[in-house]
């Protein structure tokens, strides 16, 4: 388990009524009692600790959805690389700027 | 029911984003017209604006508060209670009532909202906060409290009975207009005013909703299958409501009757809606009016584009209308306005009364594909002329608050 499944399982902990100790990545979401708004809660501490946007809509998405909480670090894993490039693509830009 | 009082309809004042006046509201009605476009925060940021996730809502279009209130307090007030008065203005106007009203104690005035003057407060403490100024604005507590436009319209009529605001979220006109409803009905005032107003389309209160995750980055599309979420609006509607006697005493033009309220709570879950708490309210309100499901021609539905609302509401409409589902034209004006909020009960009211006088089913727009689990006759995407004899409008809020109504035509 890397840096960003400790972080989401800690999160996770936090936003159920009875936490548990075991949870892993194959842990099914919807056996960790979660709510719709536990989710919106969860997504927004998600936000907070990667500084990432997550373009969820509890509409298009429940809690099912998620699947495991593997498929939950997988997206936030795929947000964080995805900015990281993007400042990275924005740095080589203005590098780039500078040198011509 | 013999002897009892009826509750009449001699005014109403709407100022939405489809429209600031009633005949302007309710002929984008009838066109299938939308409120819809992106949100301008005025006196802000535009960087912080733009960095919102959803950036779409149906605002109030060129409002002048100098241009539309008299009293200069008011004048200074929130936006949320410029459009109460304003829509106060015009309902009475077209009541013809005379003003001060002649038995103040008799009279009633009802106007609520979900948040109050939340603009206010946002910008008091942004500057408390943030500049480190001594205050916040020394008329902030005036301006904030959810019944400052309750109170200013009271004054503006010398209203000197029953003066309050209701808070039900979603529900809060509705509630507001059957509380007036039961005060003329059950004798305590011959006359009120009663509706809700909010504008709660702030950079905070979006943000808060956001957070939420129920607003839709699309648009409002009631009972489609590509719903995904709701769209906020802000606006007032406000209907001045007398005693039938009291109306025909004076000569007044009655324009539609108030013949039954129900409200039934679900006492489950904040978000998420049970089927019994809004077939109650439906059945009640129908029991109230002392009609049957097949009586009624017209539902304008809650209808809020969520997931969840539109799916338990068309269940809920097909179990108390059972066969007579059948013959039911339904729609959500949500559609065109956006979600007011506080006020939707409000301008939902109003539309039935219109839609009654006009014999016209306004239509569900955005409606290209119906959901298969909402299989109800929505009138999707074209208004349609039909004899409207009985409206019922239907509100069902947050932590399962359920209000409705049903209308039917001037007795005189």
């Amino acid at each position: 388990m890397d840096d960003v499944a400790i972080k989401i399982i800690d999160i996770l902990k936090r936003h159920m009524k009875n936490p548990r100790d075991d949870i892993t990545l194959e842990t099914p979401l919807l056996d960790l009692e979660i709510e719709s708004l536990d989710l919106a809660m969860i997504v927004f501490d998600v936000e907070d600790t990667f500084g990432i946007e997550i373009p969820y809509n509890a509409n298009e998405e429940e809690v099912g959805d998620f699947k495991t909480v593997g498929s939950v670090t997988d997206r936030v894993r795929m947000l964080v690389e995805a900015k990281a490039a993007k400042a990275a693509g924005g740095e080589a830009e203005g590098a780039a700027l500078q040198g011509a | 029911m013999c002897g009892q009082r009826r509750v009449v309809v001699t005014g109403t004042g709407a100022v939405t984003p489809i429209g600031n006046d009633v005949e302007t509201f309710w002929s984008s009605l009838k066109e299938g017209k939308s409120g819809l476009g992106t949100v301008e925060i005025k006196d802000f940021p535009q960087e912080l604006a733009n960095e919102l996730q959803i950036k779409i809502g149906c605002q109030v279009k060129d409002f002048d508060p100098k241009a539309r209130i008299k009293n200069r307090l008011a004048q200074l007030a929130d936006r949320y209670s410029h459009f109460a008065v304003a829509a106060a203005a015009e309902a009475f106007a077209q009541s013809k009532l005379e003003t001060p009203l002649k038995n103040p104690y008799r009279s009633a005035c009802i106007i609520g909202s979900g948040a109050g003057g939340l603009n206010t407060i946002e910008y008091a403490y942004s500057q408390l906060f943030t500049t480190n100024r001594r205050a916040g604005d020394p008329l902030m507590l005036l301006k904030f409290i959810g019944s400052s436009a309750a109170a200013h319209v009271g004054i503006d009529y010398g209203i000197k009975g029953p003066t309050f605001g209701t808070v039900s979220a979603c529900a809060t006109a509705s509630h507001a207009i059957g509380l007036l409803y039961q005060y003329i009905k059950n004798g305590m005032v011959d006359v009120g005013v009663a509706g809700a107003s909010e504008s709660a389309l702030s950079y905070g209160s979006m943000k808060a909703w956001q957070a939420m995750r129920v607003l839709s980055p699309d648009g409002c599309f009631p009972f489609s299958k590509k719903r995904n979420g709701t769209v906020l609006a802000e606006g007032a509607g406000v209907m001045v409501m007398e005693d039938l006697e009291h109306a025909k005493a004076r000569g007044a033009n009655i324009l539609a009757e108030v013949k039954g309220f129900g409200m039934a709570s679900d006492a489950k879950d904040m978000v998420n809606p049970t089927l019994e708490g809004p077939q109650e309210a439906m059945r009640q309100a129908l029991e109230d009016a002392g009609l049957a499901p097949c009586d009624i021609d017209y539902l304008n539905a809650h209808g809020t584009a969520t997931k969840l609302n539109d799916v338990n509401e068309t269940r809920a409409i097909r179990s108390v209308f059972g066969n007579a589902t059948g013959k039911l034209a339904v729609s959500s004006t949500k559609s065109m306005t956006g979600h007011l909020l506080g006020a939707s009960g409000g301008v939902e009211a109003i539309a039935c009364v219109k839609a009654i006088q006009d014999g016209f089913v306004p239509a569900t727009i955005g409606l290209t594909e119906a959901d298969p689990e909402c299989d109800l006759d929505y009138t999707p995407n074209v208004g349609r002329a039909k004899r409207i004899t009985h409206a019922m409008s239907n509100s069902f809020a947050f932590g399962g608050l359920n209000a409705v109504l049903v209308f039917g035509p001037s007795p005189a």
